[in-house]
């Protein structure tokens, strides 16, 4: 058993007999020390989707999933398609992919993991950190260069995601995926 | 339609489960005419509260509400269960709502009564005070349990979208009818043994034990205005002792330290407490039900937040105070913020207190418009029986 605060995202939870992946996990502190978590559940059995809140000590039964390296191939009418290593393809729905939709973008090389139910694919986890390339930023306003000074810029899918103010257009920088939170400047991959 | 309420709570520490949870099962008796039955862990907390309440009777009824002593875990285990009252003790059957306060632990046989129902129970985890942005958006969502039955959590709050306060329904036409009469003040404050002078103003101090205690007192010390400050038993006594620098503060009587007088009340009921607010020219208050009802008191207040590790009490205080401080000007905004956060970090408070004097009939009549303001939003026993109708 696990709490829910331990739950994260693309993990699935049997609850009152049905499997409910977690497509969102929000982590709260409420009043006197005790936390809440807010979750995106979907139903894996039945594809309904709710919103929940649970306190952060409930304990939760965590599904053992299998997990197969891909790599993103192409997308389509909203039909994300990802490919393993012997070539077989697997589509997910935009809807699957939530919480790593904003960091898919045409040409990326990523190794990720195609997450299985049952023998069906039901999301895909991105690695914690990844590099992106920014396709717009506004100049530098205050030259600053200590990194605390925060500005938005935009990744070539039309994600926006605050970066540090010394960061410029065509720069490379390296992304948390836990927080979807800039990290750093990085080097272009190889 | 009436329907019957079971509402646990759980003491944890000080009187601010307890409070809010006696106050919400009365509202919902008198007000909505609803049949609630109170499981207290801790009758002894109960009884300062309610001091015509017994503290040896595992079942009680007060004002209407069902008092019901309650032990963790089995309600087996319960003396209450195992010897039935000579009326006969009614055998444990799930609510039509079920409220668990500040998201206390039901026993499981409880929760097992709650499945056994034909129809199920409404379960509704009753949360802490916050205002919080993130509080409107997990307002009334559901939590999957076990064996067919959902939580909901239910979240109080000073905003559209949240569950509202706790307030009684002539809450507000008494407090105004109160303090339109100078003659009623003075008759609850002589009551108490209090006789302010004409020119002092009027302190409450009920806080949990802070480290500009004594930087706030030295500065009413030295001020030109006299304050007379009341302050009901409670945690921040011994430092009040320390600070005057005597063994034991006796009720009553009134310690002198240049502008500034000290006097020790008694425990004071619920209502009581309310008047002392209205009478007061500042409420310094702590925690949730005290923080609330000093905002229904119409006065200016500092807020002692409860402490929290990590600092995370700091960002629910600024949460407040960015609402509160909307409509102030903004040097009002920065003394009033200057001042709390003064007072929850342990900081000096001398040169707030200074700062604070000199937009105080800014704050005053601020202190009305704000109560004003929340006073339209939905109290909170009236916000859970439209839940609980909208739910059916």
């Amino acid at each position: 058993m696990k709490t829910a605060q331990e739950m994260k995202p693309n993990s699935v939870a049997l609850i009152d007999s049905q499997p409910w992946l977690i497509q969102k996990a929000e982590f709260t502190k409420s009043g006197r020390n005790s936390a809440i978590v807010k979750m995106k559940l979907k139903n894996l059995l039945t594809g309904s989707s709710t919103e929940t809140v649970y306190k952060a000590d409930d304990k939760m039964e965590q599904v053992i999933l299998d997990r197969v390296d891909v790599t993103y191939s192409y997308s389509s009418d909203s039909v994300y398609v990802f490919m393993d290593e012997d070539y077989n393809q697997y589509e997910l729905n935009a809807d699957d992919l939530e919480t790593v939709l904003p960091f898919i973008v045409e040409g990326m090389t990523d190794t990720c993991a195609a997450v299985f139910f049952e023998g069906k694919v039901i999301s895909v986890d991105l690695p914690t950190n990844i590099v992106r390339q920014l396709t717009y930023t506004e100049g530098s306003a205050r030259g600053d260069t200590s990194g605390k000074v925060m500005k938005v810029a935009k990744l070539s899918n039309g994600t926006e995601i605050k970066v540090a103010d010394f960061c410029d257009t065509d720069d490379w920088i390296e992304i948390d995926t836990r927080t979807g939170e800039y990290k750093s400047r990085a080097k272009a991959p190889a | 339609m009436r329907a019957s309420w079971d509402i646990f709570c759980s003491v944890i520490d000080n009187f601010g489960d307890i409070g809010v949870s006696w106050r919400l099962a009365r509202q919902l008796v008198v007000e909505h005419d609803q049949s609630v039955r109170l499981w207290v862990d801790d009758l002894e907390s109960f009884c300062r509260l309610c001091p015509e309440a017994n503290n040896r009777d595992a079942q009680q009824t007060h004002q209407g509400v069902l008092v019901q002593h309650w032990v963790h875990g089995s309600l087996q285990e319960n003396p209450a269960q195992q010897s039935p009252s000579p009326q006969g003790t009614p055998p444990v059957t799930a609510a039509d709502v079920v409220i668990e306060a500040f998201g206390c632990q039901l026993p499981d046989d409880y929760i097992e009564a709650m499945v056994q129902r034909a129809r199920p129970s409404l379960w509704l985890n009753l949360e802490y005070l916050s205002a919080e942005d993130w509080v409107a958006a997990c307002h009334g969502l559901p939590s999957l349990q076990s064996r067919g039955l959902q939580k909901y959590f239910f979240f109080p709050g000073f905003t559209q979208g949240t569950g509202g306060l706790l307030r009684e329904a002539r809450l507000i036409e008494q407090r105004r009818r109160f303090q339109q009469s100078p003659a009623a003040r003075q008759h609850f404050l002589n009551a108490l043994g209090v006789f302010p002078q004409d020119n002092s103003r009027l302190v409450s101090l009920f806080s949990y034990e802070n480290k500009s205690l004594f930087s706030w007192l030295d500065t009413l010390e030295a001020g030109i205005q006299p304050t007379h400050l009341l302050v009901p038993q409670g945690r921040i006594v011994a430092e009040l002792q320390e600070w005057l620098g005597i063994k034991q503060l006796s009720k009553k009587d009134l310690h002198q330290r240049g502008a500034l007088k000290v006097q020790l009340l008694p425990f004071l009921s619920q209502p009581d407490y309310d008047r002392l607010l209205w009478s007061c020219d500042l409420n310094v208050v702590r925690g949730e039900d005290s923080f609330v009802r000093a905002q229904w008191a119409a006065k200016p207040l500092l807020w002692h937040i409860y402490p929290q590790q990590d600092d995370a009490h700091l960002e629910k205080l600024d949460a407040f105070l960015k609402l509160y401080c909307q409509n102030l000007s903004p040097a009002a905004g920065s003394a009033l913020r200057a001042q709390w956060h003064a007072w929850n970090s342990g900081q000096n408070m001398a040169q707030s207190e200074q700062e604070l004097q000199q937009v105080w009939p800014e704050l005053e009549a601020h202190s009305d418009a704000w109560c004003t303001q929340l006073s339209t939003q939905i109290n909170i026993s009236t916000a859970l029986v439209q839940f609980f109708r909208k739910w059916l």
